[in-house]
């Protein structure tokens, strides 16, 4: 099944083209990295996909509900309550993790299950610990966001968008806020997920990661998908432009 | 007259100054924040208003916004005041006067906080009253803290000017013994009171901002 489905995707700021007519679908299970140069929309995607930008044309829906659709050259999105809805299919983890300063490290985890989704605060907590357990952190349950180092952060934050149980879920360049020594804890709880079929979009700038972890690697570039293909295809392709990014950023 | 009897004297005026400025608070808090958000409305006609509305209040001598409550509706209207207005129009006039200074210091907390914030909440689902609520005031309110110190203290201080419309605070009372035993006493006096003032507000500020020092 398509859990997500971009079609014709249209943004543009000040009217300066970022996305140039994008068409991408996502099966269940899959994980998708998306590479390219800065500047290149890849990051818009994401926050269009993740509805924190508005499109300015194309069509999104998730398994099979949609939530913009296009009408008179405008885009038109779903009611409140769709929305509500197809929000909770999805989760976001940011380039600077945005955890809740003033809460602990559980709060951040089960305070909006219990405000938003009306989850039994017992039932939160439970699903929140086990989380934490399993991404080693379960010292940390009542820490405060600045007591922790920067992966430690990251890895609260993936455990705040997984306790939410999304179907798909979105990195924004996951360790880009990194230092070299602790992008190597996230990129490995990265791993697990797609190791338990955990379907994945990732925006990111590390190629060897990309190639390990992905079924399928999308390269952009000025606002258009340049190439797309299985790690193995983008890595072996003739395209010159690809090679040479590939290239460049694997050094 | 005694020192015990100027000191008791100026004590029945502290009650009216710490109830001036206990008021004050009460309403001008809230009313900042009500401004602060028409401030930074969306819709340009609420926010030319308040902009105003604030631009007014911090242009002009509070003493004399003091005097246009108080004999405004008689002036202007030929409304009979009774004499139960004047502490009224203390309150009144102090309430809108600090809102205005109230509501800049939300505002600047407000457009502080990293849009990172809202987004997080956004996609967790938060509406739009839980995300301001919730997230983004408790944390607004730790970084002004120390701004709102600074208005506060200024307000015990102002209490003083009520003196104008003869509202029978510390000051008030002091000018009147001053001036009827011819000694500076009661205004040494009463400066003491208000630095004592002062020097609890301080320390319970202090207080509040160690309260929300668990998180940075």
């Amino acid at each position: 099944m398509k859990l997500l489905e971009m079609n014709h995707v249209r943004k543009e700021f000040d009217g300066l083209g970022v996305l140039k007519d994008i068409s991408l679908s996502v099966e269940e299970g899959e994980v998708v990295s998306i590479i390219g140069p800065s500047g290149s929309g890849k990051s818009t995607l994401l926050r269009c996909a993740t509805m924190l930008e508005t499109m300015d044309g194309g069509e999104l829906k998730y398994m099979g509900e949609t939530a913009a659709s296009e009408k008179d050259g405008s885009c038109i999105y779903a009611s409140r309550e769709d929305l509500k809805r197809i929000h909770s299919y999805f989760g976001l983890v940011f380039q600077n993790f945005n955890l809740f300063p003033h809460y602990s490290v559980l709060k951040n985890i089960t305070d909006s299950l219990i405000h938003v989704d009306k989850v039994p605060r017992q039932e939160a907590e439970e699903r929140a610990e086990k989380l934490l357990a399993q991404l080693g952190l379960s010292d940390k349950r009542d820490a405060y966001p600045y007591q922790l180092s920067g992966g430690q952060q990251q890895r609260v934050s993936i455990a705040r968008a997984l306790a939410k149980q999304p179907r798909i879920l979105f990195f924004d360049e996951p360790t880009s806020a990194l230092d070299p020594e602790l992008t190597g804890e996230v990129l490995r709880v990265i791993k697990d997920l797609a190791r338990q079929h955990m379907t994945m979009i990732i925006v990111t700038h590390e190629m060897q990661f990309a190639k390990e972890v992905s079924d399928r690697i999308i390269f952009m570039e000025e606002g258009v998908i340049k190439e797309q293909g299985t790690p193995e295809e983008l890595f072996g392709t003739d395209n010159e432009r690809v090679r040479e990014f590939i290239g460049h950023l694997s050094k | 007259m005694s020192i015990q009897m100027i000191i008791l004297q100026l004590g029945k005026g502290m009650i009216v100054s710490v109830e001036i400025f206990m008021l004050t608070l009460l309403f001008s808090l809230p009313l900042g924040l009500i401004v602060a958000f028409g401030r930074m409305s969306k819709n340009s006609i609420i926010r030319t208003v308040t902009k105003a509305y604030i631009s007014i209040m911090r242009g002009t001598p509070l003493m004399l916004q003091l005097l246009v409550v108080y004999f405004g509706p008689y002036y202007a209207f030929k409304v009979r005041i009774g004499s139960g207005y004047r502490f009224v129009a203390v309150i009144l006039a102090f309430s809108i006067n600090y809102a205005a200074y109230f509501a800049e210091i939300y505002r600047s907390g407000i457009e502080s906080m990293p849009i990172g914030q809202y987004e997080a909440a956004k996609v967790l689902g938060y509406g739009k009253a839980q995300t301001f609520f919730k997230i983004i005031l408790p944390q607004v309110i730790k970084r002004i803290l120390p701004s709102i110190t600074n208005e506060i203290i200024t307000l015990v201080k102002d209490t003083s000017l009520a003196f104008a419309i003869a509202q029978a605070e510390m000051f008030t009372v002091a000018k009147q013994i001053a001036a009827a035993q011819t000694t500076i006493m009661p205004l040494m006096t009463a400066g003491l009171f208000y630095y004592i003032f002062n020097l609890i507000v301080a320390v319970a500020m202090e207080k509040i901002e160690k309260a929300f020092s668990y998180y940075r």
